[in-house]
């Protein structure tokens, strides 16, 4: 009788504890998934500064600055989705740490990915964030609260403004001016992930900066060099570079 | 989380089990099994906490006091808790107060602490000044607002633009015209400093200094700034009376300016736009540089009443430096514009008497029993 009372707070204990790790890992083998993304212009590996681009409309533009947030990343196996552990990524193409990440993933076949682009409304108005979301990193807005969810910026001669400096900061989480961006990937032909216990597989994916100028919206660097506030051009930038991720390769 | 187990065994619970010992033995299952319980639930709390709020790790067991913020009676409660994730503690609040008065939160060489334009005996507001001044001896774009009873608030800044409190500092802390520093360069400072690593780990378990516990400490302090104890509040809980004309005045106010200025706070935490002519040198339009929407042109806060007759000037450019020009203003001063507030479009039509009374009346809504208070001062 003692005795099974003296293991109740030791059974409550364990119930707790499992509770979180099943979070972390849902079935019982594990292996890991590393998700890295390489950025690039029309396919070719995004160069900070030193390469000039031009876009459709014929503007020639270099980049100084790619950065944006990743979050609720989770991918399909079967019909179930399979979630990380809540966590926020910033990928931020001057820092070659800030390019991948990884967690742990159940073993079996997966046939694709999600994600959010950016930062979800509830961490917008959460007050003081850590981690990837301190403003240390410079992606809050001080007088406006909110995320910039993506940040490009660069120079071009289209960019009648001081030092030809463009720059797209794009957020806004509320309403008609949300810009959050959930994108599913599908993986390329004959591809599928197959995570296997304690074994890393990759996904590499691709962002195409070259997208995000066209389709759906036509966005001229000579008419709008800036974008620093949520409201409807940050919605058409969003709109297009929601288009600009694909699934390069599966390394199992 | 396993040494504060641990502790927390060594300490409480090993001299507790064996106190029942002395027991009968049926009363000595009976006080184990209770104690059992209340480890379970007390060990879950911890655990689920540990979840909420990364910043806090109690790793030697040594929790801070933690203190009880207290709703005024008969107040609303307020609409979202600013302490929920951030567990207001008296060394947090302690901590806090050291960073309000810092001036190491503005670039090296210009002095400016959150005190210097949000002065106690002003109700945290800058006393006699339309604009405060910042860095460089530059001027801020708009009249600091008083800070108190900020945990009743939904959102700050003249134009409602910040969402929580925690993260209302970054905004003068990096504004170049304020205290023009990086959020870097104070951390840097601050970790360099003997005295803050101990308060930090006193207020948030370990000595590390991060943004987050910055802003959260900073959040202790001026969220506890409670007014709620002037004349007007004691007339109220039946400790004092209205002279004649301070009870006529709030007659006058309770007709004439509660629909915005709502008791008990004196403000209903709306924006809009209150008739005044645009000022041709900032061209300051408000609320519709948060949301670009025209429909909200010209749309400022509601400031509270509270402390009104300390923290003058008036408005959010400081234009109007006395009440008399202030209640003026709603007289005969309304410029009629598409966005005016409904309730301004017919003047406040109240005789010079009732001016003079409503003025006494404003008069009793000073707290200096905030104003005056030790624990918020330096």
């Amino acid at each position: 009788m003692k005795s099974f009372f003296l293991l109740i707070p030791f059974a409550l204990l364990s119930f707790f504890n499992k509770q979180s790790s099943q979070k972390i890992t849902a079935p019982q083998t594990t292996g890991t998934l590393k998700i890295t993304f390489v950025n690039t212009v029309k396919g070719k590996p995004l160069e900070l500064n030193t390469v000039k681009y031009t876009n459709p409309f014929g503007e020639e533009y270099s980049i100084s600055k790619f950065k944006y947030y990743i979050s609720q990343v989770s991918l399909l196996r079967g019909k179930a989705v399979f979630f990380e552990p809540e966590n926020f990524h910033l990928i931020d193409e001057s820092n070659a740490d800030a390019l991948h990440f990884s967690f742990a993933l159940g073993a079996g076949n997966y046939s694709s990915l999600n994600f959010l682009l950016g930062v979800d409304s509830l961490h917008n108005v959460s007050g003081a964030q850590t981690g990837a979301l301190d403003p240390l990193n410079d992606m809050f807005w001080t007088w406006n609260s909110g995320y910039v969810m993506a940040k490009i910026e660069g120079h071009s001669p289209q960019a009648k403004v001081v030092n030809n400096k463009f720059e797209f900061h794009i957020g806004g989480f509320m309403g008609e001016n949300n810009v959050l961006k959930n994108i599913t990937l599908s993986f390329p032909d004959g591809k599928s992930l197959n995570i296997q216990e304690g074994k890393t597989s990759e996904i590499i994916i691709e962002a195409d900066i070259d997208k995000c100028w066209q389709q759906p919206n036509d966005i001229k660097i000579a008419e709008h060099p800036v974008c620093s506030a949520p409201g409807p051009l940050a919605k058409k930038i969003a709109d297009n570079y929601s288009k600009m991720f694909t699934v390069k390769d599966i390394l199992n | 989380m396993a040494i504060t187990k641990a502790i927390l065994v060594r300490r409480f619970l090993a001299p507790l089990w064996s106190s029942c010992k002395g027991t009968s033995v049926a009363l000595g299952v009976r006080l184990r099994i209770i104690i059992l319980l209340c480890v379970c639930t007390s060990l879950a709390a911890l655990f689920i906490g540990a979840a909420d709020n990364a910043a806090i790790n109690f790793a030697d067991g040594k929790l801070p006091d933690y203190i009880e913020f207290k709703i005024p009676p008969g107040w609303p409660k307020p609409a979202k808790d600013i302490f929920a994730k951030n567990k207001l503690s008296e060394q947090g609040f302690q901590l806090g107060k050291k960073l309000f008065y810092d001036t190491r939160l503005s670039k090296d060489g210009s002095n400016i602490a959150c005190a210097n334009c949000h002065q106690q005996f002003a109700a945290f507001a800058t006393y006699d000044h339309d604009f405060s001044h910042g860095q460089n001896d530059q001027h801020t774009t708009r009249n600091a607002p008083a800070l108190f009873n900020l945990a009743w608030m939904t959102n700050y800044h003249w134009d409602g633009g910040i969402n929580h409190i925690e993260v209302q500092p970054l905004s003068p802390l990096t504004s170049p015209t304020e205290m023009a520093e990086t959020l870097e360069n104070v951390l840097a400072k601050l970790k360099k400093d003997s005295s803050y690593p101990t308060m930090f780990k006193a207020a948030f378990g370990t000595d590390e200094i991060n943004s987050q516990r910055m802003l959260k400490a900073l959040a202790q302090f001026t969220g506890s700034i409670v007014s709620a104890n002037s004349k007007y509040d004691k007339v109220l809980r039946g400790e004092a009376k209205f002279t004649y004309s301070e009870e006529n005045g709030y007659a006058v106010f309770k007709a004439n300016c509660a629909a915005c200025h709502k008791e008990p706070l004196f403000t209903d935490n709306s924006l809009r736009n209150n008739g005044l002519p645009i000022n041709e040198y900032l061209k300051d339009y408000g609320r519709m540089k948060i949301t670009g929407k025209p429909e909200d042109s010209l749309k400022f806060k509601v400031p509270s009443l509270r402390n009104v007759a300390v923290s003058f000037p008036y408005m959010h450019d400081g234009r109007f430096y006395s009440l008399g020009a202030v209640i003026e203003h709603y007289r005969n001063g309304i410029s009629p514009q598409p966005t005016l507030d409904s309730l301004l479009t017919k003047k406040i039509d109240i005789s010079n008497a009732q001016k003079s009374e409503l003025i006494y009346f404003l008069n009793t809504l000073t707290d200096t029993s905030m104003t005056k208070n030790p624990r918020f001062a330096k």
